[in-house]
C-alpha cells in the first residue's frame, strides 16, 4: 500500500514538473495573435454589378511571423479570416449583389460580371520596443484583381493600408498588434470602397457595361 | 543622537517632502478662445466631438476626447454630445483618419453626398467639434531604487517630472458649413514621486485639468453665452 502511496507521489510529482516545463517552454516560444475586430458597413452608393469573390488559400490562411533581433519567432499574427470578415461587410455595400466562391471554375458557371479577388502582397509591424516610439504600427499591400467571369484580366491595382494605436501601460503586446491592424483593416475598407470607381482600368471596364 | 531623535528627523523630512509635493504638483491651465461667428444650439441639435488622428508622430487620445464629452454634456445647460465611435462607425468610411475631412471646404464637398448628409441630419448633428493635441512628458529626473530581503523591502529616492498637454478644439457649424471658432487649452505641471520605504506619488492631474476647462469653455461657446 505505502508503494503504491509514493508511485502516486512520484507520478504526481512527475506530472507536475512537465507542467512546469512545458509552460516554461511555451512562454520562451512564439506568441500566437489572431487578428478579431468588428468592421462597419460602408455608407455608400452600391454599384448595379454583380460580383463573385474568391478568397485563395493564401488570403485565407494568411499569417505573418515577425522576428525577435536575434533572429528567434517572437509574433505570429493571423489575418487571414479577418481580412475574410472585412471583405465580406464592405463588398455588399458596394455592389447590388455579391457571391462567395470557392474556385474560378465556379465563376464561369454564374452569371456575375466579375470575380474579385484580393491578394495580400506584404504584412509589415513596427513594435515600440524595436522602433523606440510610443506607437504600434501595421503596414498592409494588397495587390487587387477584378476578373472576368471566364478568367480574363479587368483590371489590377495595388492598395496600401496603415494603422497605428498608441502603447497603453496596462495593455499586452498581442492586444495593442490587434487594435493597430484593426485600424489598418478599416484603413484599407475605406481607401478600397471610396477609390474602386476612380481606379483608372475599372473606370474603363465600368464604361463598357 | 539617539534613536528617538533619528525617527522624529525622518519623519520631518517626510513631512517636509510630502507638503512640496503636495504645494508643487499643482497645475496652471491656460484656455484661448478665437470666435469667428455667432453660435448657438438647440435642444433638439447635438454636436459630435472627434479627435483628429492623420498626425504620424502622435494621435489625439480618445479618452480625452469622451471626457471633454462627458463635461460638456453635464449640467442644466448641457449639450447632447455623439459619441465619437458610434459616430465615425455610423458614417463609416467617411470620417477615417485617411478619408476625414481637414478644412470646411471638405466637409462641404462631403454633405454633397446624400448618405452622408442624411445620416448627418439622422443625429441631429449642428456642430462637429475637432480636438487635436496630445499630453507630453519633459524634465524627467531623479531616481528611486527598492530593495527587498528577508527581513522586509523598501524604496528609498525622489523622482519628479512635467507633464504638458496641449489641445486644440475648432468647431466646425455644420448649417453654414464654417469654422466658428477655435479654443485653445494649455496644460502645465510638475509631479513629485518621493519614497521614503513606500513610493508616495503626488500626480499633477494636467489632462484632466485641460479637460475640464476645455469642456465648460466649449459648452459656453455653442451656447453662444
Amino acid at each position: 500500500m505505502q508503494t503504491a502511496t509514493r508511485l502516486m507521489t512520484s507520478l504526481r510529482a512527475r506530472v507536475l514538473a512537465s507542467a512546469i516545463l512545458a509552460g516554461l517552454l511555451s512562454a520562451c516560444g512564439v506568441s500566437n495573435v489572431v487578428i478579431e475586430g468588428n468592421y462597419p458597413t460602408p455608407n455608400i452608393n452600391k454599384l448595379p454589378l454583380s460580383i463573385a469573390v474568391y478568397y485563395d488559400d493564401a488570403l485565407r490562411n494568411f499569417a505573418y511571423i515577425e522576428y525577435s533581433e536575434t533572429g528567434k519567432e517572437e509574433y505570429n499574427i493571423e489575418s487571414g479570416l479577418s481580412h475574410m470578415d472585412l471583405f465580406d461587410a464592405i463588398l455588399p455595400a458596394m455592389f447590388e449583389q455579391v457571391v462567395r466562391i470557392e474556385s474560378m471554375d465556379q465563376a464561369s458557371r454564374m452569371s456575375v460580371d466579375a470575380v474579385f479577388a484580393p491578394a495580400i502582397e506584404e504584412f509589415q509591424l513596427a513594435l515600440p520596443a524595436k522602433t523606440k516610439l510610443d506607437v504600434f504600427e501595421v503596414w498592409i499591400k494588397y495587390n487587387m484583381r477584378l476578373l472576368s467571369a471566364e478568367g480574363d484580366y479587368i483590371a489590377d491595382w495595388v492598395v496600401t493600408s496603415y494603422g497605428k494605436t498608441p502603447q497603453e501601460t496596462f495593455q499586452s503586446v498581442e492586444a495593442s498588434i490587434n487594435e493597430a491592424a484593426v485600424v489598418a483593416l478599416r484603413d484599407l475598407a475605406s481607401s478600397f470602397s471610396l477609390s474602386f470607381t476612380q481606379v483608372p482600368e475599372v473606370r474603363d471596364w465600368l464604361n463598357t457595361l | 543622537m539617539n534613536a528617538d531623535n533619528v525617527i522624529t528627523n525622518k519623519l520631518i523630512l517626510a513631512g517636509l517632502t510630502l507638503l512640496a509635493g503636495l504645494l508643487g504638483a499643482c497645475t496652471s491651465t491656460t484656455v484661448d478662445e478665437f470666435r469667428q461667428g455667432e453660435t448657438g444650439i438647440t435642444s433638439e441639435e447635438s454636436v459630435v466631438i472627434l479627435g483628429r488622428r492623420q498626425a504620424s508622430d502622435y494621435e489625439t487620445d480618445s479618452d480625452f476626447v469622451s471626457c471633454v464629452g462627458d463635461h460638456i454634456t453635464r449640467g442644466q445647460d448641457g449639450i447632447d454630445v455623439i459619441p465619437e465611435q458610434e459616430f465615425i462607425d455610423a458614417m463609416f468610411p467617411w470620417f477615417e483618419p485617411r478619408t476625414a475631412p481637414l478644412r470646411t471646404r471638405d466637409l462641404e464637398r462631403l454633405m454633397a453626398e446624400d448618405v452622408v448628409a442624411s445620416k448627418i441630419n439622422d443625429f441631429g448633428i449642428r456642430y462637429i467639434i475637432w480636438v487635436d493635441g496630445f499630453t507630453e512628458t519633459t524634465d524627467r529626473a531623479g531616481s528611486i531604487s527598492c530593495t527587498i530581503g528577508p527581513g522586509g523591502g523598501g524604496c528609498f529616492g525622489f523622482g519628479s517630472w512635467e507633464d504638458d498637454a496641449n489641445f486644440d478644439a475648432r468647431i466646425w457649424d455644420v448649417g453654414s458649413l464654417s469654422s466658428v471658432g477655435t479654443i485653445s487649452t494649455d496644460a502645465t505641471g510638475q509631479s513629485y514621486l518621493p519614497a521614503i520605504v513606500i513610493p508616495i506619488p503626488l500626480i499633477a492631474r494636467v489632462e484632466a485639468n485641460a479637460c475640464s476647462r476645455l469642456g465648460a469653455q466649449l459648452k459656453n461657446f455653442v451656447n453662444g453665452s
